[in-house]
């Protein structure tokens, strides 16, 4: 299945590469993550944990800097699926909980990558993630 | 063009003295419920006629028609509309498979633009809902059982949408 691009409103720029993962089981609302093979881990906002019920009180704290900002993250092991039309990859890959956390989307990372073969067209704005173990 | 003199109108044998703006004022508290056919744009968020309505007048949504609702609030000015129907909903369904090279839709940047800086939920193309915290969005999908395909915050400007901090 392709993922299409995200299309932005207003000085946004181009449309960007997102998938929508369902973290932790919550799946009414799959978070957004950006494609971003510039980024070594998945990174979310802290809020996102909360919201899944993943808790973070014993979680290792980590100061990270995202995209030339330093936030906070903390580190959990969270169950995170892709749905892709009828097939779905779940996988359990170390997430950063970030705050503060004020950009549009999570960071899908290299190691979020890991279990996948990705293939991004940027010009027809589409992304194919195929699961490697398949 | 909104209609800013009171219009006086006939509900279940009551008369509301109703004004445009203060549907305005009153909708702004209230998150739009999910649309199942027909809209009216209040505010730039999509409303049923019948939430719209009874939260204006305090009616009970049984005592009055959807179209009598919608008739009365483009009266007021609101453009309305109508909910493409099924095909795009049975896209969201996950059976019968879909073919291997589908792709799903997503909101366009036109869709997105009055909900810069909200975060919004989505299903194919279209915004499910909009609130400026996350939890609230969450929360309205719970009460309404609805299951989106996509939640994010509409990016304000290049940086929040790339990742980037400014210099």
């Amino acid at each position: 299945m392709r993922h299409s691009f995200q299309a932005l409103p207003g000085h946004t720029g181009r449309a960007r590469p997102v998938v929508d993962l369902v973290v932790e089981g919550l799946d009414l609302a799959p978070q957004a993550c950006l494609l971003d093979t510039g980024a070594s881990d998945v990174r979310m906002a802290e809020h996102v944990a909360e919201l899944a019920g993943t808790d973070l009180t014993d979680a290792t704290e980590h100061k990270i800097v995202v995209g030339g900002l330093q936030t906070t993250g903390r580190a959990a092991t969270v169950q995170l699926e892709l749905r892709q039309g009828k097939d779905s990859h779940t996988w359990a890959p170390t997430v950063y909980f970030c705050d503060p956390w004020p950009w549009a989307f999570g960071l899908l990372g290299l190691a979020g990558l890991d279990p996948f073969l990705v293939s991004i067209d940027t010009y027809e704005e589409w992304a194919e993630l195929h699961p490697r173990n398949r | 063009m909104l209609e800013t003199s009171p219009k006086t109108v006939t509900i279940a044998k009551r008369r509301f003295e109703l004004r445009a703006d203060r549907v305005e004022r009153t909708l702004r508290q209230a998150l739009p419920e999910p649309i199942t056919s027909h809209y009216v744009v209040i505010g730039h968020r999509r409303y049923p006629p019948k939430q719209a309505i009874s939260l204006v007048t305090g009616l009970d949504r049984a005592d009055f028609t959807t179209h009598q609702a919608r008739r009365i609030l483009t009266g007021l000015g609101f453009p309305a509309g109508r909910r493409p129907g099924q095909p795009a909903a049975k896209t969201h369904e996950r059976s019968p498979a879909p073919k291997s090279r589908s792709t799903r839709r997503r909101p366009s940047a036109e869709t997105l633009e009055p909900f810069i800086g909200q975060w919004v939920a989505t299903r194919d193309a279209e915004v499910l809902v909009a609130a400026p915290e996350p939890r609230t969005v969450v929360g309205w999908l719970a009460e309404h059982r609805q299951r989106a395909d996509s939640m994010f915050r509409v990016p304000s400007d290049e940086l929040q949408a790339s990742g980037a901090a400014p210099w």
